[in-house]
């Protein structure tokens, strides 16, 4: 409970300092405008000067980063759980690159023009190939009803594989739209808005009390599938549940950011290390700090090259590659002695 | 409770893995379930705990058919104990523990209450896991492991434990230490005992009854002592073995019978002079090299004596305890008569069994080839004074061969040749 209440303030304080961390605001680059911190609150509160940037730009990415980390490391979580694999992430059942493709042939047909009515179509498309991919990984990946986690990972392996070539191919062919698709694919917060935030609060919601309340099963899950029947966990409801919540949470993080890589394979591991791999407190911890963890990513993407800005998913990357292999090392330094 | 299995069928694919298998367990029994590999006894188990389905037949607990359990509700009637448990992720031993009482807590929204932590202690207290509480299970020994996953069992409070191969994974110590917390558990708690077994001594010592499964089929059950006969283990695992009486605990113990059989049976009749174990290896060895064996008088309970018997070696036999009195020398040496080597082996000479080495003189007198084979020190384990050690000497000088070990023996009489027959 201390962990959780610990994390959830430092959610809250990263949260409040990234909103005043940018190119508007009193800490950051200043540049274009800087502003006093008392300024800043003011026009958070009040009907000032940058009112409208706050609450309509700001804020919204602010709160879509979080709820964007919290959806991946959730999934996460749940996934490397189902395939008792701490290499295991949100994607490895296809859900990013079928969302990459569906972003591509939107692109490809001009659909983009359309994103700023409300949703916009983009996202839409994107978040229904994402979840077509994970649909088509699932069928390959069971026999007559029953989960093969072995199965189900090369499937996802090979459908990405096929998919990721569709997406290149789609790249080579719409040159003009060529950055924005990378852009895309890099993943980024640029275009977060409050219809986002509204609709991504309640996947993340449901989706992670969901998990939560699994989390005893997921524990003995891990320990194979037979201790799970034994320990009265039904092991295949429980994948099939678990495996649709991780997907829909992942595709709809995906549809609108595009794909942020490593948030949701590092900050499970990473959570785990610190605290156990006990799910009820894994899963909330985990989520936390996948929060925490891409808010501040997100802040240094948009500080970091300012006035310009960089894909969130490069950061991440750089974090967390270095990061993920230090931990491998450890782990198999560990398996040695 | 009472486990019944009635008319159990079960095959993957197209292979029939279990074939109509009859059995039950009663209420506190402990029973061991035991057959060759691939015999489907780990899928007997399995069928039990409806983690396979699609088996024929009824599974009942107290005569209420699995099938209407709820799989949380059946948790709490079985707990099962794999062969190995293992797990990458960094659970706690007391998590694993834990973990026994999921089918116990009524809801999703609910945590662990007091009294599911107390139970997880008492559990960790009785199988002495709770000094390593807070110890990363992947991080514990395999005897550690395996008591943690009894401890998680307990903690299940079950009305019937099935495990299996307990302790395929442990070294002696651990074995005998998991047998006697499993028995314990089992007549302290009462709790119905099913358990895969490949340990034939070690089954024969803990279980009330064993079921012996052969290819799917139930070959025999019952007490040990009725099922572990060298009939049964010659049709069920193809293996000669022989059947004795632990002296301590009276179980029954098996051990495969010494020698095998030959492909060619080789004519040369050799007649072994032994005691006190000195004859076993050398009876083996000649047996298989396809050599006809007798031995020389021996004491019955004399530890030759029994080796002789489980190679069904023909034997001049004595009282238990007392000197070789004439009749038996005089069978002794018409043995040596018919014999055309005669091997002399390090065995304790006493007064009581003197007239054997005086055989040996007695084969030299008749030309027959003889063997003195000395003990490792050079100096026969020698009861009477130093007169056996002057007499092996002498016979040494009167023409028999000394040599220092058994592969020496095997050489030089297989030099000598003989009839080839059969």
């Amino acid at each position: 409970m201390l962990i959780l209440g610990g994390l959830a303030l430092l959610l809250f304080i990263s949260a409040f300092v990234a909103i005043l961390v940018g190119t508007l605001g009193p800490i950051g680059p200043g540049e274009p405008e800087r502003i006093t911190f008392s300024e800043a609150i003011d026009s958070i509160f009040n009907d000032s000067t940058y009112h409208w940037v706050f609450w309509n730009v700001r804020i919204p990415r602010v709160l879509l980063a979080g709820l964007v980390g919290a959806a991946l490391a959730c999934s996460g979580t749940a996934m490397q759980a189902i395939f008792r694999n701490s290499m295991a992430d949100p994607f490895v059942i296809g859900v990013s690159s079928g969302a990459a493709l569906g972003a591509a042939i939107a692109g490809f047909l001009g659909l983009s023009a359309v994103a700023y009515i409300g949703l916009g179509l983009p996202p839409l498309f994107a978040f229904v190939t994402g979840l077509l991919a994970a649909f088509t990984v699932y069928i390959l990946g069971s026999v007559k009803g029953r989960v093969y986690v072995d199965t189900l990972l090369l499937s996802g392996v090979a459908v990405a594989a096929f998919l990721g070539a569709l997406v290149s191919f789609s790249i080579y062919l719409a040159r003009q739209q060529f950055h924005q698709l990378v852009f895309w694919l890099l993943g980024s917060l640029a275009l977060a808005r409050w219809s986002y935030v509204e609709i991504l609060t309640v996947v993340v919601a449901a989706g992670t009390l969901i998990v939560f309340l699994y989390g005893r099963d997921l524990d003995a899950l891990l320990l194979g599938e037979e201790t799970a029947h034994n320990l009265g966990a039904n092991p295949e409801p429980l994948k099939k549940l678990m495996l649709g919540v991780s997907a829909l949470m992942a595709a709809a993080a995906v549809a609108f950011t595009g794909v942020i890589g490593f948030v949701g394979l590092i900050t499970p591991h990473m959570t785990r290390l610190a605290i156990g791999a006990n799910h009820r407190l894994l899963v909330p911890a985990a989520t936390l700090s996948g929060a925490i963890f891409l808010i501040w990513a997100d802040t240094l993407a948009r500080t970091i090259v300012s006035p310009d800005e960089l894909p969130v998913g490069i950061i991440t990357a750089l974090c967390g590659g270095p990061f993920f292999l230090y931990l491998l090392r450890r782990h198999s330094m560990g398996r040695e002695s | 409770m009472r486990l019944e299995v009635k008319n159990l069928s079960f095959a993957f694919s197209d292979k029939p893995v279990l074939k109509d298998v009859n059995l039950e367990a009663s209420d506190g029994e402990f029973l061991g379930l035991m057959g060759p590999n691939g015999s489907g006894k780990t899928t007997l188990l399995r069928c039990i705990t409806n983690f396979l389905s699609g088996w024929d037949g009824n599974i009942l607990v107290d005569k209420k058919p699995i099938g209407g359990y709820t799989p949380r509700a059946l948790a709490r009637v079985f707990a099962e104990v794999p062969q190995i448990s293992s797990t990458d992720f960094p659970f706690t031993a007391h998590d694993i523990v834990m973990m026994g009482r999921i089918p116990h807590i009524g809801s999703m929204l609910d945590g662990e209450t007091r009294k599911d932590k107390d139970i997880v202690r008492k559990a960790m207290e009785r199988t002495n896991t709770l000094q390593f509480a807070g110890r990363y299970f992947s991080e514990l020994s395999g005897g550690e492991r395996q008591r943690v996953i009894i401890a998680r069992a307990l903690a299940q409070q079950p009305k019937i434990l099935l495990l299996d191969e307990p302790t395929v994974y442990l070294d002696i110590s651990g074995q005998f230490e998991m047998m006697d917390l499993i028995r314990g558990l089992n007549r302290e708690q009462h709790i119905t005992t099913v358990t895969v077994l490949h340990d034939i001594n070690m089954a024969a010592r803990y279980c009330d009854r064993i079921a012996l499964l052969s290819d799917g089929r139930l070959e025999a059950v019952g007490p040990p002592e009725e099922v572990l006969t060298p009939e049964t283990i010659q049709n069920v695992y193809g293996l000669d073995v022989s059947v004795r009486k632990d002296p301590f605990t009276h179980a029954v113990y098996v051990m495969p019978r010494a020698a095998r059989v030959p492909l060619r049976r080789h004519g040369t009749r050799v007649h072994i002079l032994c005691g006190g174990g000195t004859g076993g290896p050398l009876m083996k060895a000649l047996i298989e090299n396809g050599f006809s064996v007798t031995a020389g008088v021996l004491n019955v309970l004399d530890s030759d004596y029994e080796n002789a018997a489980d190679l069904r070696v023909p034997v001049v036999a004595e009282a238990p305890f007392s000197q070789i009195g004439p009749e038996a020398h005089d069978e002794n040496l018409r043995m040596v008569e018919d014999s055309e080597v005669v091997i002399v082996l390090p065995f304790p000479v006493g007064p009581g069994n003197f007239k054997n080495l005086e055989a040996a003189k007695y084969a030299i007198e008749k030309g027959k080839k003889v063997f003195i084979v000395r003990a490792a020190g050079g100096v026969a384990v020698d009861f009477v004074d130093g007169k056996a050690e002057s007499f092996i000497n002498g016979l040494a000088s009167s023409g028999a061969v000394e040599v220092g070990n058994l592969g020496q023996v095997l050489t030089a009489i297989s030099r000598i040749g003989g009839r080839v027959s059969g």
